[in-house]
């Protein structure tokens, strides 16, 4: 009955390797077990992963909107022109040489010059007048050049050039609507943020208290194996092991859920773009994102597991 | 191997379990501690496992205070220390087979050898073929021996029972008993708290009496314990208990 190896009896005092095959057993149990927890209740599990689904869903669906929006405020950018009014009286040798020497400037896409008359033929198309310059004496219209801005310039310093031009009289830039755009994406990244924070200590009470009702339908067995000898570290392990899965999986399904709803708009969103003559699609989240998404919320399930089942080891401890 | 000096123990709420408890068992004895009900065997075996604490005196386990002992180390105290308790303390939804197992899980044993170790306890119980069945499919006196497989399936130097044979019919009763006299041949130290006087007369082994928290007697082994002249009932009535 008491034989001389007796690897039960006595502090775990196996050498290294003996004692490090002993604790990853011991690792494999728990997880064997905090699986079978979750396949056990198969109901509640699917529930508490709907919850937490649809809570990570939230916060992850709204940053794949900003940063689509953002791309959107990016290449309505581009397409903005600044309407570069000329001197009134100059005349059109100037304008052309003017026109070729801004084309060559590296923040400069294309230079549409327009010139008195067709700038008064719309304006009167404008008006719903049928012509406009029969009316006035002499064309008080001066040349306007479209100046398409290149990407990745800054517009202040290309203005700044703009007005050292001779002949330059004013720039007009309507960019009020970007800097609305651009201040709405601010406030949304903001709310992203706060989302973010508020839904991942939803993400840890909402697996605490799923794991706190596990501890308290498995209360006996807690003590039980109290009774026979293990150690808090392992009772702990399985409700630790319950809250990751949680966590990960919830992730997982969030990253799911986001990812059908891009897809489903995705084909009335090609046909907005194609009105703008864009092609792209819509922006996936980011691999950082989703790590961060899922790691975070199996990081935070661990967190409030950790949490209640530390308290309810002390609660039953003689 | 344990040693009681002047142990009390009082439950908060005032209840005084034992108020002055002093013996000494040495490894390898059978000891039954036997009295009515609330005399506090319960207690007695508690303290020695840590399933409570002395309010006062020692609780010697190996030559070690258990009382001083720190709290992580009562998990490694725990496993040389088999328990078997009066209503089994089993897993009602783990297969017999995991039950017993619990222990080895616990010590991070290979599969093969929890495996192998299992089987054998269930074989020495009789049990072998119900390792696939879960505990409320079991009578009582099999339930019972469910637990003393998981109880000494860890090759505990010492083991308790608290009122083994509390609900068993004679048969079974002097069935059980037999387990841990094979058990204590096989040189482990065993404690038995039991009111079962018929059965404790008959085995011969060493007596401790408890009334009231204290020792009232301590009747040594292979000595005639039949009912001692001097020692009236504790509660006519009831029958005879020492």
């Amino acid at each position: 009955m008491v034989s001389a190896r007796s690897p039960v009896s006595g502090r775990e005092t196996a050498g290294g390797t003996a004692a490090l095959r002993a604790w990853s057993r011991r690792h494999a149990f728990s997880l064997l077990s905090s699986l079978g927890t979750i396949a056990r209740h198969p109901l509640a599990s699917l529930m508490t992963f709907g919850v937490l689904a649809f809570a990570l869903a939230l916060p992850l669906a709204l940053h794949v909107t900003l940063t689509n929006v953002e791309r959107l405020g990016q290449q309505w950018e581009r397409l903005d022109t600044l309407s570069v009014f000329l001197h009134p009286g100059l005349e059109t040798p100037e304008v052309d040489r003017l026109v070729s020497r801004l084309s060559a400037w590296p923040q400069v896409l294309a230079v549409d010059p327009v010139s008195p008359d067709q700038g008064l033929a719309e304006l009167s198309l404008q008006l719903g007048l049928s012509d406009a310059g029969g009316l006035l004496a002499d064309n008080p219209l001066p040349w306007v050049l479209e100046v398409t801005p290149a990407p990745g310039f800054q517009r202040e310093a290309l203005l700044a050039r703009l007005h050292e031009e001779d002949g330059v009289s004013s720039v007009v830039v309507d960019l009020q609507w970007l800097e609305r755009l651009d201040a709405m994406a601010e406030v949304l990244s903001r709310l992203v943020n706060l989302l973010a924070v508020l839904l991942a200590l939803g993400v840890a009470v909402i697996i605490g208290n799923t794991i706190r009702l596990d501890i308290q339908n498995r209360s006996e067995e807690i003590e039980v194996m109290a009774l026979v000898g293990a150690t808090p570290a392992f009772i702990r392990r399985p409700f630790l092991y319950t809250g990751l899965w949680y966590g990960l999986i919830g992730g997982i399904l969030a990253w799911l859920l986001v990812t059908a709803a891009l897809l489903a708009l995705d084909e009335p969103f090609r046909n907005l773009s194609r009105t703008y003559a864009e092609t792209a699609g819509l922006l996936h989240p980011g691999r950082e994102v989703l790590a961060l998404v899922v790691g975070g919320s199996g990081l935070f399930g661990l967190i409030g597991s950790w949490l209640v089942v530390g308290q309810h080891l002390r609660r039953i401890d003689p | 191997m344990i040693s009681f000096e002047h142990v009390a123990k009082r439950y908060p709420g005032g209840m005084q379990a034992l108020s002055d408890v002093t013996f000494h068992v040495n490894a390898g004895e059978l000891v039954f501690i036997t009295g009515h009900s609330g005399a506090g065997k319960s207690t007695l075996l508690k303290l020695i496992a840590l399933l409570e604490r002395p309010s006062r005196g020692q609780v010697l386990f190996d030559g070690r205070n258990v009382g001083k002992l720190a709290r992580r180390q009562i998990p490694y105290l725990r496993r040389r220390i088999g328990v078997i308790f009066q209503d089994h303390r089993l897993l009602s939804d783990k297969r017999v087979f995991d039950n017993v197992a619990l222990p080895l899980l616990i010590a991070g044993l290979p599969f093969a050898e929890i495996q192998r170790r299992v089987r054998a306890a269930l074989d020495k119980v009789g049990l072998l073929d119900k390792e696939k069945l879960y505990p409320p499919m079991l009578s009582g006196g099999e339930q019972q021996r469910v637990g003393i497989a998981r109880a000494i399936i860890g090759r505990p130097p010492v083991v308790l029972a608290d009122e083994p044979t509390g609900n068993l019919d004679p048969a079974l009763s002097a069935e059980i008993m037999n387990y841990f006299l094979r058990l204590n041949e096989a040189g482990v130290t065993v404690l038995i708290a039991s009111h079962d006087l018929e059965l404790i007369r008959s085995l011969r082994r060493r007596v401790l009496v408890l009334s009231r928290g204290e020792i009232i007697d301590d009747l040594p082994a292979r000595a005639r314990v039949d009912a001692p002249e001097g020692q009236p009932p504790e509660q006519p009535g009831q029958g005879a208990l020492w």
